[in-house]
């Protein structure tokens, strides 16, 4: 299973795909893996910066979109205070 | 004696009027009672789903020194003998290196997030873009300013 977060003001929103059931063709995890790739984009354009956080592994910063993530993190657009 | 019977009167009187009034008002979807319910909710509803996230991000032994001492520290991934020491609930990140506070920084999302993604998002930005992190964010000496961050 691969999950997208998004943090906000409500927490984090998430959506979540199932990595074979896409590979499957199945409508329901194309459509999630669909909408989650569109909104990492529209995040990154927004100014987000996006990481891949896998147990047993280092944080890595993404630039692209990557199907086979076991979880994204998007954090909104930062800002020196 | 009379006196005080009806004062007491007036005040039963006007309890239960108020009461009815905020009863009815936190009925009406429209009422300014009912928004301040549904915001109370959905503050601790991120509030809560925050916290979640930090239970997830945080390995046991983190998650207890954020709450026991009221911060977490992030070991640089590239600078020896640095940590970051991330507030648990607003503020500057205290820098150290070999044990002496080096500088202060201020870095904070453009839009407001719970405390505990706040956290979450220093972590995932210290350990995993920290030279971008070091760029963005404001340098202070450390001890000028300690004062919480405000947002824009």
């Amino acid at each position: 299973m691969g999950m997208l977060r998004i943090m906000s003001r409500r927490g984090d929103d998430r959506i979540t795909w199932d990595v074979q059931k896409v590979e499957a063709h199945d409508p329901e995890a194309v459509a999630a893996i669909e909408e989650a790739e569109r909104i990492f984009e529209k995040s990154r354009r927004e100014g987000a910066t996006a990481f891949k956080v896998e147990a047993g592994s280092t944080v890595k910063r993404i630039d692209e979109f990557d199907r086979t993530a076991e979880q994204i993190v998007i954090v909104p657009r930062v800002v020196g205070g | 004696m009379a006196m005080l019977e009806t004062l007491s009167l007036f005040l039963g009187i006007w309890l239960l009027f108020l009461l009815l009034a905020i009863y009815y008002l936190s009925q009406s979807p429209d009422g300014s009672v009912g928004r301040f319910r549904e915001s109370v909710s959905g503050h601790l509803s991120a509030e809560s789903r925050a916290k979640a996230l930090l239970r997830e991000m945080l390995t046991e032994s983190q998650y207890q020194q954020l709450i026991k001492f009221g911060y977490l520290e992030i070991p640089s991934p590239s600078i020896d003998n640095r940590v970051y020491r991330v507030p648990g609930s607003g503020g500057l990140v205290k820098v150290y290196e070999r044990g002496c506070a080096v500088m202060e920084l201020c870095l904070q999302p453009a839009e407001p997030l719970p405390d505990g993604d706040v956290v979450v998002m220093h972590k995932l930005m210290i350990e995993g873009n920290e030279q971008e992190y070091l760029q963005k964010a404001n340098h202070f000496a450390p001890g000028i300013i300690s004062l919480r961050c405000q947002h824009p």
